[in-house]
């Protein structure tokens, strides 16, 4: 009776779920709690992580329980976590089910590779079928002169769809964000500046650029920033003397 | 009498209750079996003017007439002076020390079995029209080997003349039903299922499921939970004698109390725990569900938890035992050690 028709449950691997109450506060002791919801389809409430949530116990006791239980697999804080469903025969023996992973919090069951390869070929069948029924439609036909091409509207429609490109979400643009500036810190832009005798340019034109702010604030830490003012007079020589081209710009914007 | 006095010797004191204390004795003259011998307190003056107390009569009359595995077993009756002394199966614990051991998860075949062991015990009792009238955890003992038996009789009662009615101040109040909370004098086995109800979402829950502080404290924490009865649900609740009118609450669905609970052991809870007595199922009823034929099956007994402290003691008996056999393996050896070579 309690068993639950499977062909009446929808194909987890084309859903996804999420709570957007949980999603900021997720980190590594709470993600198996926020796995637990109600309302996540992927969590099976007869795994015994439910009995022992039931009964106020630890989760310690998942080692000595047999069946369904769900780990926390591999952790990468604070955008991916993979949660493993396994069925436990004894202490030291399981055998895994499935895995889901969380980005960004929301959670997706990992694709077995007979599912993705199924997929791909699915995908690249229907896109050459559609090419080649496309290609059909341009086809002509004249008993005088054999086959031909006949291209007409094709072009308009291309530059009408390329037009629609969805923003990014709050999320991605913070992290996108995040690893310019990593990327900014580990490969500083170099500044040509033509004449060593000439006023610094960029005093002015580097404030703006966004990227170039957040990349400063990460440098501005190092010690080297911080001795760079008593050489300011001359920048000249720093440009000599040390790798970094970006340095007397720096100094310049943190006045 | 005195010869029976002897025949129990007493190994160490258990625990002493209102009524009596509870001794761990052997029985020398049946394999020094153990067995637990509960000593009745004769009471005050007044009492004792009335001759024995009245729960120990109870026990003694009912407990002679029942013999069920999951009822408790009472073996003899002796009097010594003026006490007198019952003799029982020794018990190991009982089901509050299970649910309290946190060192324990109770499984859901676990809890089938507790809950089948407890239906067929209670079955029994009302298939002979007696109410047990006091069921909690602490009232369901459990031995060595992880057998439930229901014990304390004190209040049992047999029930079923319509005439006759009956106090409605019993059971321990977070596992009286709300007929009983109303004042209801005529009452069936509904007041024993309803207890069973409360057990079994004890076991889920393991803490209790709804303990009230008081009388009226208990009608509103059943009510908040399970929602406040109508006289369509339960007709006839309003002319209890100690009917109140109580604001309605829309109750909290069962799958949300009991998260990890599948489907077949909620309709167990939720004919457990059905407002009108009437339509409450009985033991029988229960056990006909599907929950106790689908899979996982119970846990057989002797697998069944025990607290950490029996389990020791328990232990160190097997070693004991296995050490004698031992030893008297090494006396064969020597004595037919010769003889065996020849065979051979």
């Amino acid at each position: 009776m309690a068993i639950v028709p499977h062909d009446k449950v929808p194909n987890q691997l084309s859903i996804s779920w999420f709570d957007s109450a949980w999603v900021p506060h997720l980190n590594k002791d709470n993600v198996l709690d926020y796995f637990a919801e109600r309302s996540n389809p992927f969590y099976d409430r007869t795994c015994n992580n439910e009995t022992i949530r039931m009964q106020r116990l630890g989760l310690e006791h998942l080692e000595n329980l047999t069946g369904l239980e769900y780990v926390l697999l591999h952790h990468q804080e604070p955008i991916l976590y993979v949660i493993r469903k396994q069925r436990r025969h004894s202490q030291k023996q399981v055998t895994t089910l499935a895995d889901y992973y969380i980005i960004a919090g929301t959670v997706y069951q990992a694709p077995d590779v007979g599912s993705i390869v199924n997929s791909r070929l699915m995908t690249t069948l229907h896109h050459l079928e559609s090419a080649f029924s496309e290609a059909l439609s341009f086809s002509r036909y004249h008993p005088a002169k054999g086959y031909s091409w006949e291209f007409k509207e094709e072009q308009n429609k291309s530059k009408k769809q390329k037009k629609k490109e969805e923003p990014g979400s709050v999320f991605q643009c913070k992290r996108v964000d995040t690893l310019l500036s990593v990327l900014t810190t580990k490969f500083p832009p170099k500044f040509v500046q033509v004449h060593p005798g000439e006023q610094p340019v960029p005093i002015t034109e580097a404030a703006p650029p966004k990227p170039e702010v957040k990349s400063e604030k990460v440098v501005v830490t190092t010690s080297t920033v911080r001795t760079a003012p008593a050489t300011r007079p001359n920048p000249q020589n720093i440009q000599v003397k040390q790798e970094p081209k970006t340095q007397p710009e720096k100094r310049l914007k943190l006045m | 009498m005195s010869s029976k006095s002897s025949r129990y010797e007493k190994i160490e004191f258990l625990g002493e209750g209102q009524f009596a204390t509870v001794y761990k004795a052997k029985d020398t003259q049946n394999n020094n079996n153990i067995v637990a011998v509960k000593k009745i307190k004769l009471g005050n003056r007044a009492e004792a003017k009335d001759g024995i107390n009245r729960t120990a009569l109870r026990e003694i009359k009912l407990l002679q007439e029942l013999h069920h595995e999951n009822i408790i077993g009472l073996f003899d009756v002796f009097g010594q002076k003026s006490n007198i002394s019952l003799v029982f199966d020794f018990m190991e614990t009982d089901l509050e020390v299970i649910i309290k051991d946190t060192s324990i998860v109770l499984t859901q075949p676990n809890i089938k079995a507790y809950m089948i062991m407890t239906l067929q015990g209670l079955e029994y009792l009302h298939s002979l029209w007696i109410l047990h009238r006091d069921l909690k955890p602490n009232n369901l003992l459990i031995d060595h080997s992880g057998i439930l038996k229901i014990g304390d009789f004190g209040l049992a009662k047999s029930f079923g003349s319509p005439s006759r009615e009956y106090t409605h101040q019993v059971v321990t109040r977070w596992y009286r039903c709300p007929e009983l909370l109303y004042g209801a004098r005529l009452y069936g086995t509904g007041v024993d299922m309803w207890a069973v109800g409360c057990i079994l979402a004890e076991l889920l829950l393991r803490v209790p499921f709804l303990p009230g502080e008081s009388d009226l404290d208990q009608l509103s924490k059943i009510f908040e939970t399970l929602g406040t009865p109508t006289e369509a649900e339960w007709p006839g609740m309003t002319s209890l004698p100690d009917y109140i009118n109580f604001k309605p609450f829309p109750g909290v669905p069962l799958n949300q109390c009991f998260s990890a609970a599948s489907d077949d052991l909620l309709q167990v809870i939720s004919g457990l725990l059905r407002y009108n007595p009437v339509t409450r199922l009985s033991a029988s009823k229960v056990l006909m569900l599907p929950f106790f034929s689908n899979p996982p099956a119970p846990t057989p007994t002797i697998k069944l938890p025990l607290p950490a402290t029996c389990a020791a003691s328990l232990a160190k008996g097997a070693q004991q035992l296995k050490a004698g056999i031992k030893r008297k393996r090494e006396k064969e050896l020597e004595m037919g050690g010769l003889a065996k070579r020849l065979v051979f």
